[in-house]
């Protein structure tokens, strides 16, 4: 296992130097660019606008610049953003933990309520919860989580008033879980749907097995044999999925960020994207491309972990 | 490794241990509660805006919404009120030669930077050569770039040189955000410290900038014009109008400048705020590229003809913004009050481009010399107003018989290298450009600016890259307006200058925009104009 680790580790470098060239490569074909603007400053000369381009490394041709960042990368140094002046690892840094607290609680919230309604979903087939639990799922997977979070934000904040409309809140844990609760469950909605729809068919397809009509025979009660038995082979590939789609979640709060004004990294992308902060961007790609191969690789150790059939050499 | 090791709850544990290493970060980054709460006290007051500084460095930034901030933290020597007299606020008056060259500036006593250290002559000496210094980076030399030398008599006394005559030296140069000479000494006068966390002698103090969120900015106690109001002023950063528009509902945010006039009806509809229109130093025009078929001033007229303003006005803009026949917005004191839009008449329109030669051709577009009449008609994407006021004026337009064909583009693309400015093809860019309090407007019209080559600043475009057949005249008028100290005889010389530029029609103009603002309607005080930063009365605040 150890082995397979260190092989899944070295095989990022070659990953992520491919992301990084091709993301690179996308960035200069964009139309625009970071100086776009400045060279409609009235006030800037022709020479005031070379200079900042050429302190910028934007003279360069593109495989030049390309070479640098990565030069600069290997010492640990991913730049300087283009639109805050300030190191690109600062300017990310101070993004992280607010996207990683809203992943968890929108993680935990999906997690939760998907096991629930998918194992109720199993064991009550084809009942008015079942049918319940399945349209509210397609709902959740049909709805554009722009339009959901404008709903949740209009009904809760404007018009009952229960909870702050948008902002990560900093008057303590009470304030601040009541500004998490509306961008977190816009979050986890969207997934709970999916996600309990697995938990149902995995369980549907685990509760039909010999073996657990084979406890049933023996009088075990019911719960018992569902909670004890049958979840725990369901959840093999549920927790898999669980963990392949948490990087996703890290890297693709984009919207429900921007909704609530939640200073995250999927509005920092945005923002950068918008006015073509190119080394934020990088480090922003990077960053993501990383967290979602160490991610599929916990996903495998989790795997073994749950099904000691499971080997990796 | 043993991976037949059972463990019963992997993926939940993570999930809690992941819960514990994230709950360190928790709360560290949110804006000071008080001002998070609904119904805020007087004690803190939230300006909300979709718009973040991108540096607070006065001399490197040109966003409007980062000297909205800049202005409560810093000042220069005089500053302007919302009549547009001028106010001194570092300097206690100035006296200008009879020739027109020196100005001796009278500076306040007793004046100190929020760090500490002493506001005196020396500051405006320093600040001269940083500015004109390329290591700093300064964005606009204005005024400043005409000081020979500056003597200092006594320690409250700056008295400078200049070239030539040049009207709007004063307001340049005495508008001018001063920095402590402190700042200018570190190898690091740059937007990455000094623009993270300026240091001026404003009424407020500024406390933290976090990144995608808010500045926060507390009043300084040490003020000399005296203690401000509101103790603590915070400068929300929204991510978009919408969110914008909830937080102003459930008074999250206090208020907003700047408001776009779609969202006027959705706030006037709020309780416990008021709204605030002011005329504004905008023009919103159509550029035509001075090329082909629009180098006519028939062409030009005739477009203008067909251009539905107080349309669009009463339509579109909800009544709040103002006709405006030329680059002089109605806010202007130098507008020529004689001078009104070309009226709508398509029929007078059509008539003019039939006497300049043109003719419809089989299916129906205006042809001249067998080569048909396409404008092209750019707005930059994501703005809903002006995508409105477009299709409203490419149909007019298309009535006349001209193939309009509507493009929309992020403005990163627009004036990027490959924007539409650069091809030979006729087209119009709808625009709102903004004027100083200076009525100098040669950078629009004035050959001396127009660009050496298509990628230079100065407009950048092919279209500002002939001269006009009227060239001469308007380089003379604006040179004349710069050179011209007396007011009143500045004015005849700009009121010239507008008829000038109404007979010949360079580009379409349209309109221009009010400001408006979301104050909450018990707050005093607050008088804003197009003369002065959103700031720059903040100590007056109060509720």
């Amino acid at each position: 296992m150890g082995t397979y680790i260190i092989r899944r580790l070295l095989g990022l470098i070659p990953l992520l130097l491919g992301i990084s060239f091709v993301s690179f490569l996308f960035m200069q074909l964009m139309p625009g660019g970071p100086t776009a603007l400045l060279a409609r400053n009235s006030h800037l000369t022709q020479q005031q606008l070379l200079a900042i381009r050429h302190n910028l490394g934007l003279d360069q041709p593109w495989y030049v610049q390309y070479w640098k960042w990565l030069l600069a990368l290997i010492h640990g140094n991913l730049g300087t953003s283009y639109i805050q002046y300030r190191p690109v690892v600062n300017v990310i840094a101070e993004r992280v933990p607010n996207t990683f607290q809203l992943v968890v609680a929108a993680l935990a919230l999906a997690f939760v309520i998907a096991l629930i309604a998918g194992i109720l979903s199993a064991v009550w087939q084809y009942s008015i919860f079942d049918h319940t639990v399945n349209a509210v799922s397609f709902f959740g997977l049909a709805m554009p989580v722009f339009w959901f979070g404008l709903m949740l934000q209009l009904l809760f904040a404007v018009q009952l008033g229960w909870l702050p409309p948008a902002d990560i809140g900093s008057a303590g844990l009470g304030d601040y879980l009541r500004h998490l609760a509306l961008p977190a469950f816009t979050l986890a909605f969207g997934t709970v749907a999916g996600w309990s729809r697995y938990v149902r068919s995995s369980m549907l397809e685990v509760i039909h097995q010999d073996y657990i009509r084979t406890a049933r025979s023996k009088g075990i009660r019911k719960a018992a044999v569902v909670l004890r038995h049958a979840l725990k082979n369901a959840l093999i590939p549920f927790v898999t999925v669980v963990m392949l789609d948490t990087p996703l979640y890290l890297t693709g709060a984009v919207v429900t960020e921007t909704i609530f004004d939640w200073p995250g990294m999927g509005r920092l992308f945005f923002d950068s994207l918008s006015s073509r902060d190119y080394p934020v961007l990088m480090g922003l790609l990077i960053f993501g491309a990383v967290i979602i191969v160490l991610f599929q690789v916990l996903a495998d150790i989790t795997y073994a972990f749950l099904d000691p059939r499971i080997r990796y050499s | 490794m043993n991976l037949a090791r059972r463990t019963r709850w992997p993926a939940a544990s993570l999930i809690v241990v992941i819960a514990l290493l994230a709950w360190g970060g928790i709360g560290s980054t949110g804006i000071p509660a008080s001002a998070s709460t609904p119904h805020a006290s007087t004690s803190t007051l939230t300006i909300g805006t979709t718009e973040e500084p991108d540096t607070l460095n006065p001399l490197t930034t040109q966003l409007v919404t980062a000297f909205s901030v800049i202005a409560g933290v810093m000042e220069g020597m005089i500053g302007y009120n919302s009549s547009d007299h001028i106010i001194y606020r570092l300097a206690t008056g100035y006296n200008v030669s009879k020739n027109g060259l020196v100005y001796t500036w009278h500076l306040r006593h007793g004046v100190s930077f929020q760090d500490g250290e002493p506001f005196n002559a020396k500051v405006v000496y320093d600040n001269w050569k940083a500015i004109m210094n390329s290591k700093f980076g300064a964005y606009s030399q204005q005024g400043w770039d005409h000081i020979t030398k500056i003597k200092m008599p006594d320690k409250y006394t700056v008295v400078m040189y200049t070239k030539q005559k040049y009207a709007p030296f004063a307001y340049y140069v005495g508008s001018t955000y001063l920095s402590p000479p402190k700042a200018f000494q570190s190898p690091k006068y740059d937007q990455q410290t000094f623009g993270r966390a300026p240091v001026g002698t404003g009424p407020y103090t500024f406390v933290k900038w976090v990144s995608g969120q808010y500045i926060e900015l507390k009043r300084n106690p040490h003020y000399w014009g005296g203690l401000a109001h509101i103790p603590t002023i915070i400068y929300k950063i929204v991510p978009n109008d919408n969110t914008l528009m909830v937080l102003l509902k459930t008074h999250n945010v206090q208020m907003t400048p700047y408001l776009d006039a779609l969202h006027y009806s959705q706030v006037k509809a709020m309780p416990g705020l008021r709204l605030v229109t002011k005329p504004s130093f905008s023009w919103y025009h159509i550029d035509l590229k001075n090329i082909g078929f629009l180098r006519d001033t028939k062409v030009r007229l005739a477009l203008a003809y067909a251009t539905p303003i107080k349309e669009i006005i009463a339509r579109i803009l909800h009544g709040l913004a103002s006709p405006d026949p030329t680059d002089f917005p109605p806010a202007s004191p130098y507008l020529d009050p004689h001078i009104s839009i070309y009226p709508y008449n398509l029929a007078k329109a059509a008539k003019l481009l039939k006497s300049d030669g043109f003719k419809k051709g089989p299916n129906g577009t205006l042809e001249k010399g067998g080569k048909p009449f396409t404008i092209e008609y750019w707005i930059p994407s994501g703005e809903q107003q002006e995508s409105e006021v477009q299709q409203v004026v490419s149909a007019s337009w298309q009535k006349l018989g001209i193939n309009v064909t509507d493009h929309q583009q992020d403005i990163n693309s627009i004036w990027g290298p490959n924007g539409y400015q650069f091809n030979r093809k006729m087209t119009g860019g709808a625009y709102s450009w903004f004027n100083s309090n200076d009525p100098d407007d040669s950078f629009y019209w004035n050959s001396k600016d127009i660009p050496k080559t298509p990628t230079s600043s100065g407009g950048d475009a092919v279209e500002y890259y002939f001269k006009y057949p009227w060239q001469a005249k308007i380089d003379r008028l604006t040179n004349q307006g710069v050179a011209t100290i007396n007011p009143a005889q500045r004015k005849k010389i700009y009121w010239k200058v507008q008829q000038l530029l109404h007979q010949q029609e360079p580009v379409v103009f349209m309109y221009s925009q009010k400001n408006i603002y979301a104050t909450p309607s018990n707050m005093k005080g607050f008088a804003p104009s197009a003369y002065n930063d959103l700031l720059w009365n903040v100590q007056d605040w109060r509720f």
